[in-house]
């Protein structure tokens, strides 16, 4: 983050005149291609003969007409399960990242206006603390604690993942709370909450937001990972981590197994990146 | 780092002397390893409900129930098991694995080097294509050099590693036969031979990100007035390169890396365990699975004292190649 924040580590004076319309192609090719993977998601699961988790016929055959991405190590249709998965993936990923971004947020706004400097010291250490654990293995070392499964993943990431945006949203409310109109409310004699909840949040926000964004991306791989090491979604799950997982094993005879829930993933993770790559360009052109 | 440059309450940091800032970086360094230790002290008495019964099941022998709760000093008050926690770990002690009663700290020492070979590599690989990769779409003249770059990078960013880890170990071991897909031989050079591959798939995801804050901080030195000063006074090309616009261009790079490496170590669970490496990381997925707890806590204490190290070492290095980098 420190060095995002570092006026002129962007490209600026390369990318001047033409970032507006490169950025918005990047957000409508990437908006194009997370909603017709959420669209797939609807009507493929609907309009398949099979259930995702049905045996419909003999196993490890081949992609075909019948079964386009071929069937698994059970007969189950490889097609019909990849979609299937669409929604429990992002879904997931979604509420690992909007928890941890509404708590970090909200205790980053307090510790920046805070003027208690015992609690603001412990705090910040206790969140440099977190963040200097990788993500993945505290992630992995709560699993241990609760258990694994796509709850768990929530669970874990809501209590871990907070740090960082608690780290830019008190950066962020120590420059707000130095602006004028912080001080003219506070004039006004408007309550804390409301200051807080006016003033305060939607400008600090706009800074979480726009990492939230990229840390979709990160939540996502991190969802499938952890599956992938049979620390999230269990079988018969349709997850596409979990999915990659039951086909290495016949990752010779069967490749379809493990590369059609990986382009899946790729397709949704790459969606994200093209919009958040084309927001922040849009932004610096502004 | 600038977080801390527009917090005026942090700019307590004492005196303006290079000493006076290194000691000070480092003694927060110290209190985040402090509180890195309470986390992995904190892990296993975190849990809801009994980790004793967790593992070992409700119908478990009340016997063995107390024999394991004594083993993993759960018996006495947690102040008690802080303390001796730490006078422990000063000892170098991390106590004993539930599985097989091995010593933590022998496993630690073991499996360490593997993961860090790895790390090694991928780094110097991740170098070694981002700085050229970086100095080319910086110098040329073509205008849409920085448009694909962007492009390719950001769909780089968001393929996970354990995908192309599955690909690489497709084409490159099963199909072309050009990588070892099991095992592992200690020892340099001999353990490049089974490296390379996963170094490599670690790269795919590290080399997008360095080679664009590099990119970036080239192409902000190119504005600075001392890049014209070396081209007029006609220093020499490699001469101009290095001092002029490489060493100054590093620093974010290097700040980012050492950031990077911790990030690495997450990828190095996931590359591991498939490229069935006998590091540190898998034995972290194989304690979690069988639910060994002094064995997690002793590796996610481990990992975190690493990164803070790296962190410390990175911002040092930062500030010698570029003095304006602010330490605190």
């Amino acid at each position: 983050m420190t060095i995002a924040d570092r006026p002129g580590t962007d490209a600026r004076r390369r990318d001047k005149g033409a970032t507006g319309s490169a950025g918005r192609l990047g957000v409508a090719v990437g908006s194009a291609m997370l909603a017709a993977m959420l669209l797939a998601g609807v009507l493929v699961p609907w309009l398949s003969p099979w259930h995702p988790n049905e045996l419909v016929t003999r196993p490890l055959r081949p992609p075909s007409m019948e079964f386009l991405f071929g069937t698994d190590q059970l007969g189950r249709d490889v097609f019909t399960r990849v979609f299937a998965a669409v929604y429990r993936d992002l879904g997931v990923a979604f509420l690992g990242v909007a928890i941890p971004a509404i708590i970090g947020t909200g205790i980053g706004v307090l510790l920046g206006v805070s003027r208690n400097r015992v609690l603001v010291a412990v705090m910040n250490s206790i969140i440099d603390a977190i963040n200097a654990l990788p993500l993945l293995v505290i992630a992995i070392a709560l699993i241990a604690v609760f258990g694994p499964g796509l709850v768990s993943i929530v669970i874990v990431l809501a209590m871990t993942n907070w740090a960082r945006y608690a780290r830019i949203a008190r950066t962020r409310a120590v420059l707000v709370n130095q602006q004028g109109y912080i001080e003219a409310a506070r004039l006004q004699g408007y309550p804390a909450w409301r200051i807080f909840v006016r003033h305060f949040l939607p400008n600090v926000s706009s800074e979480t937001m726009a990492y939230a964004l990229s840390d979709f991306i990160l939540v996502i791989m991190l969802v499938s990972g952890l599956s992938f090491l049979t620390l999230g979604a269990t079988p018969p799950t349709a997850e596409w981590g979990a999915m990659m997982s039951e086909g290495r094993p016949f990752v010779q005879q069967a490749w379809w197994m493990t590369i059609f829930p990986g382009l899946a993933l790729c397709w949704a993770g790459i969606s994200v990146s093209f919009i958040a790559e084309g927001l922040s360009r849009r932004e610096r052109a502004l | 780092m600038s977080s801390a440059a527009i917090d005026p309450r942090e700019d307590a940091s004492p005196g303006r002397n290079l000493a006076g800032r290194v000691l000070w970086r480092a003694v927060r360094a110290l209190a985040v390893s402090f509180w890195v230790m309470v986390i992995a002290f904190g892990l296993i008495r975190l849990a809801p409900g009994d980790p004793v019964l967790a593992r070992l099941g409700a119908e478990a022998d009340p016997a063995a129930i107390e024999r394991m709760r004594r083993a993993l000093r759960l018996d006495v008050d947690p102040a008690t098991q802080f303390v001796e926690y730490f006078f422990g770990l000063l000892r170098g002690d991390l106590g004993r694995s539930l599985e097989n009663g091995r010593d933590v700290m022998d496993l630690i020492a073991q499996s360490l080097p593997v993961t860090l070979w790895i790390i090694a590599v991928t780094v110097v690989l991740g170098l070694l294509i981002a700085t050229p990769l970086a100095l080319v779409v910086a110098l040329t003249r073509r205008p849409w050099a920085p448009y694909v770059f962007r492009a390719a990078t950001a769909t780089f960013l968001a393929v996970p590693a354990f995908f192309t880890a599955l690909i690489g170990l497709i084409v490159f071991g099963l199909h072309w036969r050009v990588a070892p897909i099991i095992g592992y031989e200690p020892g340099f050079p001999a353990n490049l031979k089974y490296l390379w591959l996963p170094a490599l798939v670690i790269c795919t995801t590290l080399v997008p990100v360095l080679a664009r804050v590099l990119y970036a901080s080239i192409v902000e030195t190119m504005g600075e007035e001392f890049v014209e000063t070396g081209i007029i006074r006609g220093v020499s090309r490699p001469r101009w390169y290095w001092f002029y616009l490489l060493k100054p261009s590093l620093a974010p790079t290097v700040v980012l890396l050492s950031y990077m490496i911790g990030v690495m170590i997450g990828s190095t669970v996931i590359i591991e365990t498939i490229f069935s490496l006998p590091g540190i990381g898998r034995n972290l997925v194989g304690a979690v699975i069988g639910r060994d707890y002094p064995v997690v806590q002793g590796i996610v204490l481990c990992f975190g004292l690493f990164v803070v190290i790296v962190g410390l070492i990175g911002d040092l290095v930062a500030n010698w190649l570029d003095p304006r980098v602010d330490l605190a």
